[in-house]
């Protein structure tokens, strides 16, 4: 069942196309990624999905609901998509804990001892919950972005978005974030990854989309991307990708 | 030595006059620190809004009491308006014009501090679903007010010492009991010296204050202004 479509979905900004005819389509469950030089209008495309940023034109349609439609309950779609940041944009004067019950007590007015209880939850899935009473600036870089996927998961999100989750930490917390995914993965959760990570798309597998100046130009497996493509432009992204990696 | 002695004994004599005026000015610096938080929360908060026109009046807000003396706007509010028939007593006439000042100056000490923030924490507040009014509450004024917290103490030091400017409206604060008492008993030397020493001690609390304040509220790896 298709959970999230756009159809000739497009965003201009200062009059200058950023994505253009943009055709995505995403089933429960299912994992894409979406890779593309610096630039390219990836992270647009999250941020239009979730309405962050107003799509110009095309349609966005989130459970056969067309979300693109002025009366539309915005922060209420929100609410239906986690959103991973590439630096975390973890509230740093909140404790991890705080952090992850904040969306539930204030978005779903969830009791206090009900919405800790459903963090604390979330927090043993990503292996953070001993780190609860801490505060952000006292976590390694892969714990914070363990704690990001735990406060988008406490709100019970239809789908997941990944900005560049790999690309402000090393290889060893990528590893970790990878693993997570992964995990998620098994577990059904419907993820959308944008990245330029080579080794996270492989790693991860799902359907990898090629966008390059705000349009997709090639959709499939990894490998087959990856691998000698016809298109010169996606063969010269991934051997440059692949060298600095 | 017995000058000295003389001196605290007029003191004692003046004590309960000494001690209203202490007291006038306590209140005074209490309600406008109060208030010109307050205030100055407010024309942050609108100095963050998407309309353009709403952020340039309070920038020209910030802008014109910041650069108007009080002692102008004092003057303009006690001995101007009754002109119009408007009379106001001195303890309303110092509240609204210091509030006005106060809030200028610790609007624009929370606007420094937001451009600390790391406007990725307001872009994800945003994505989870949080209005813009619950991202300023929950979000962006915990943080702005604990980097002001030096700024704004030292404002509520400001707020104690310029109280004393009201003296000129005829509020019967601290300094004008000082200054009374100095005339009727030709102290002037030992008076000033002594309004001067109560005035430090004032100051040291609320220093020992904000510090203590300071440590109970800093957050790990997060530097006040």
């Amino acid at each position: 069942m298709v959970l999230l479509q756009t159809r000739n979905l497009g965003m201009e900004y200062d009059g200058k196309p950023v994505l253009r005819g943009i055709d995505l389509d995403l089933a429960e469950g299912e994992l894409k990624v979406v890779m593309g030089p610096s630039g390219c209008g990836k992270s647009t495309l999250l941020r239009c999905l979730n309405r962050l940023v107003t799509p110009t034109s095309g349609q966005i349609i989130f459970r056969d609901e067309d979300v693109t439609r002025p009366d539309t309950d915005v922060r209420a779609l929100r609410q239906r998509i986690g959103f991973v940041f590439q630096n975390f944009a973890l509230y740093r004067h909140l404790s991890v804990l705080d952090n992850v019950t904040l969306g539930l007590r204030k978005l779903r007015g969830m009791p206090l001892g009900e919405a800790v209880e459903r963090a604390k939850h979330e927090l043993r899935r990503m292996d953070m919950v001993e780190h609860h009473h801490k505060y952000p600036a006292q976590l390694s870089g892969g714990q914070k972005q363990r704690v990001a996927i735990a406060r988008a998961l406490a709100m019970d999100p239809a789908v997941l978005f990944f900005d560049e989750p790999t690309s402000a930490l090393d290889p060893l917390m990528s590893r970790e974030i990878i693993n997570v995914i992964n995990q998620l993965r098994r577990d059904n959760v419907s993820m959308l990854c944008v990245t330029h990570d080579l080794f996270l798309a492989r790693s991860v597998g799902g359907r990898v989309l090629f966008l390059d100046q705000g349009v997709i130009h090639a959709e499939g497996d990894a490998e087959q991307l990856f691998g000698n493509h016809s298109d010169p432009r996606i063969r010269a992204f991934f051997s440059q990708e692949a060298g600095n990696q | 030595m017995n000058d000295w002695i003389a001196f605290f004994q007029q003191v004692m004599n003046f004590g309960p006059q000494i001690m209203a005026g202490l007291g006038n000015t306590l209140l005074l610096a209490a309600i406008i620190t109060v208030t010109g938080l307050v205030g100055g929360i407010v024309v942050f908060y609108l100095s963050l809004s998407h309309n353009r026109l709403c952020r340039k009046l309070t920038e020209g807000y910030i802008s014109f009491f910041i650069g108007t003396p009080l002692i102008a706007l004092l003057f303009l509010m006690y001995y101007g308006l009754p002109q119009w028939g408007v009379r106001l007593s001195p303890l309303l006439v110092a509240v609204i014009g210091f509030t006005m000042n106060v809030a200028a100056y610790n609007a624009r000490y929370l606007m420094t501090a937001y451009r600390g923030l790391d406007q990725d924490e307001l872009e994800a507040a945003r994505a989870q679903g949080f209005s813009s009014l619950q991202v300023f509450r929950l979000i962006t004024l915990p943080q702005v007010l604990r980097l002001s917290i030096p700024a704004l103490s030292n404002q509520v030091i400001l707020n104690l010492k310029d109280s004393s400017v009201a003296f000129l409206i005829q509020y019967t604060e601290f300094f004008a009991q000082v200054q009374d008492f100095a005339v009727r008993n030709f102290q002037f030397f030992k008076a000033y010296l002594m309004a001067g020493l109560v005035y430090l001690a004032l100051v040291s609390v609320i220093v020992i204050a904000s510090r203590w304040l300071e440590r109970r509220l800093i957050l790990p790896g997060v530097r006040p202004l």
